[in-house]
């Protein structure tokens, strides 16, 4: 089920294994709000588990794109009438055209140099934020974002259960377009590129433009995720396109795994209910998440989710060798 | 760190029982406070907190029912912020006080707008009591249009050869509004804008700008901006030798623990601007200055002041009103007169501003302290606060 690392026919266990998932969140999770947090971030760092996993492109730049979904949805929707919908679609399009100019500018550069520059676009897009405090709300940010419906007037957004089957729905959605991208031919091509890059160009494919759609795709996640958070909160703060924001995103996806989709998840899960614990036991908390992100990096290099699946698959076998009896020579 | 098994069942149970926090007896009324106890801001919201929690210790009682308080760790994240108001108000809880940061209290102070509770917060933000004021937010402390009318005009009339201006100035809203505020003073006065130098909200080293002021000359350095990049900006000043022939004014300053930080070397003959200061003689700063020295056997500072004046408000609005339903309180917060810690204070119905005193401070030699806490002397109290019409208040 390691989607990313090789090809996986769709839709595979972990689709089915997902939406389990997101129907039991709001039950087994202390409250519906802290449900709605978890699938808007596990979209967020869905962005950085596609582009790691799948392309082998780290960026720091994600935060940018979150952010410019999450003011995007928030202007949308404080100067028109459009339904929610419309409004998340639309932010996340914008992400996804300035994750395309971010990727043009930048896909020349490999290692730590496209790195740097993300991160550099990322910087950017934050003091561009406060430089235009009038249509941004600068510090303050963006507050009183209405609700509207999801479609014109169907699917009202005004109890939280409500609001979080529409970001749950949303999430399953974008984590089986990403599953479908993977197992497609366009999915393959990409992993050729992670493995490869020369050789597949080589081979006639334009790794230039390949890399960029690839961006594209994943800042699509991630302005995908910042309407989302516009939605959930009925705000866009500042902290939607800080810097900081990468980070935390690449922190879900390396400490989910980036081997898989659902890694994305796992992490974010993760991040987001060991900072509610861990922040009523210890102001510092963000020293025990370093601590665990350093620990799984040396010690679960494939994330809790390909530590998960290794595991599973390790006493698969061990099974199968039990079950089945050792031929028996002569 | 230790975290022991019984701290992290603690932890455990306590964020399984939050979503019980209104379960209460009817005898009790449930008061939430939203500020940062992790995250960046942690050591500010620490403090906030804590005067909070010792006024609520205090007064026990709201409109004879027993407190009970609640704190929610917005982590520094005003998104945190909303969904833990949510949470909380989700529960039934109505009463929220508290912020760390003006973009978390403008953000909470629409939710709670929005699900019919009450929100008494200390952000520094025009805008709180201005263009996105509403029926269910109060705020305590005086913003940048107080803290510059009430510093530097009474610092005008006492210095009227100082003529010649300069400025530097945090590149953040805050500090753009104390820069407004200023610019528009000097302009009535007919005084000299010499320059303005602004430096980032991430700077820590100031030289270069403040050379730069040396190299114009000026009669007075105006340090406009707030927290640790006050305290560095005065530092470094003092230390390029400036205060000898240049006064330098602070019209934000928190008072005690940031004259704490510099020592009376640095603070003597500075003028500065706050919002509380210890020494006041007044009923209501006798109380919490007792209340607080029994505590702690420290004098109070800024941010305990805040955490408590906030709680305290919610305290004299439901006796006032012998009620807590939110409509009552409400009623009963507009033009609510009571003894707080600077004296006596009004909340003014029309954008629901606490009208307060403001004070211009100037720093006493070490040889005029009287205690160790004794660093500057109040020179002049004022009220000086936008009218509701020029900050753009328009009630929802």
């Amino acid at each position: 089920m390691n989607t990313f690392s090789a090809y996986r026919p769709f839709p595979d266990a972990t689709t089915g294994a997902l939406a389990i998932v997101l129907v039991a969140l709001p039950f087994v999770l202390p409250s519906v709000t802290l449900a709605s947090e978890l699938v808007v971030f596990a979209v967020g760092a869905l962005s950085c588990t596609f582009l790691l996993g799948l392309v082998g492109l780290l960026s720091f730049g994600q935060g940018l794109f979150f952010g410019i979904g999450a003011y995007g949805a928030a202007l949308i929707l404080l100067h028109s009438n459009s339904g929610s919908l419309v409004a998340v679609l639309a932010a996340a399009a914008m992400a996804a055209i300035a994750a395309a100019i971010v990727g043009f500018l930048s896909v020349r550069r490999r290692g730590i140099y496209f790195v740097m520059l993300t991160l550099a676009f990322a910087q950017m897009g934050y003091f561009a934020m406060l430089a235009l405090k009038n249509v941004t709300g600068g510090e303050n940010g963006l507050t009183g974002v209405p609700r509207p419906p999801i479609v014109a007037d169907l699917g009202v957004l005004a109890h939280p259960q409500a609001v979080y089957a529409f970001l749950a729905a949303i999430c399953f959605l974008a984590f089986v377009l990403t599953q479908r991208v993977a197992s497609s031919p366009l999915g393959s091509v990409l992993r050729a590129i992670r493995e490869n890059d020369i050789r597949a160009d080589a081979l006639g494919y334009d790794v230039r433009l390949f890399k960029i759609a690839a961006l594209a795709f994943g800042g699509f996640l991630a302005g995908l995720a910042g309407a989302m958070h516009t939605i959930f909160l009925g705000l866009a703060p500042p902290n939607t396109i800080e810097p900081e924001m990468s980070e935390r995103l690449v922190i879900m996806a390396i400490i989910g795994g980036t081997g898989s989709p659902m890694g994305a998840l796992i992490g974010a899960g993760f991040y987001v209910l060991l900072a509610d614990f861990l922040s009523t036991l210890w102001p510092r908390w963000l020293m025990i998440i370093a601590f665990l992100m350093i620990a799984i990096v040396l010690f679960l290099p494939n994330g809790l989710w390909g530590s998960a699946e290794l595991l599973i698959g390790r006493w698969k076998s061990h099974r199968a060798r039990a079950v089945s009896p050792e031929p028996v020579d002569g | 760190m230790n975290i022991s098994r019984r701290t992290a069942l603690l932890g455990g149970a306590s964020l399984l029982a939050s979503p019980m926090i209104a379960r209460a007896q009817t005898n009790k009324v449930e008061v939430v406070g939203i500020y940062s106890l992790s995250g960046t801001f942690a050591n500010v919201g620490d403090l906030l907190n804590k005067g909070t929690v010792m006024a609520f210790d205090h007064y026990k009682t709201a409109a004879g029912k027993q407190i009970n308080y609640t704190l929610l760790d917005d982590q520094g994240d005003a998104g945190r912020a909303v969904r833990r108001v949510q949470e909380a108000m989700g529960q039934g809880v109505r009463h929220v006080v508290g912020c760390t940061n003006s973009a978390i209290a403008l953000a909470v102070a629409k939710e709670v707008h929005a699900r019919g509770g009450i929100y008494i917060h200390m952000a520094g933000a025009d805008e709180a009591t201005g263009s996105q004021c509403n029926k269910s937010s109060f705020r305590w402390p005086g913003a940048s249009y107080t803290a510059i009318r009430a510093t530097l005009e009474p610092f005008m009339q006492a210095n009227p050869a100082a003529k010649r201006w300069y400025t530097i100035t945090g590149q953040y809203v805050f500090g753009e509004s104390l820069l407004t505020n200023a610019k528009a003073v000097m302009q009535e006065k007919g005084l000299t804008n010499l320059g303005n130098s602004y430096h980032a909200l991430s700077e820590r080293e100031y030289s270069g700008y403040i050379t730069a002021a040396m190299a114009t000359n000026p009669d007075v350095l105006a340090v406009l901006n707030f927290g640790n990049q006050t305290v560095d900006v005065v530092r470094q000043a003092v230390s390029f030798g400036l205060k000898r022939n240049v006064k330098i004014v602070v019209p934000w300053c928190t008072g005690l623990d940031q004259y704490q930080a510099w020592g009376s070397d640095i603070v003597e003959g500075v003028y500065f601007g706050t919002n509380y200061w210890h020494g006041v003689e007044s009923p209501g700063n006798r109380v919490l200055s007792e209340v607080v020295r029994a505590k702690t056997n420290n004098a109070t500072n800024y941010l305990q002041a805040c955490g408590w004046a906030v709680a305290q408000m919610f305290v004299e609005s439901a006796n006032k009103a012998g009620s807590l339903d939110v409509p009552d309180l409400t009623r009963a917060m507009e033009g609510l007169t009571y003894e707080g810690p600077t004296g006596t204070e009004t909340v003014r119905a029309a954008d629901h501003q606490v009208i307060k005193n403001y004070y211009l401070m100037r720093g006493k030699a070490r040889s005029a302290m009287r205690d160790a806490d004794d660093f500057a002397e109040i020179l002049q109290a004022t009220k000086a606060f936008m009218s509701p019409e020029q900050a753009g208040c328009k009630m929802a």
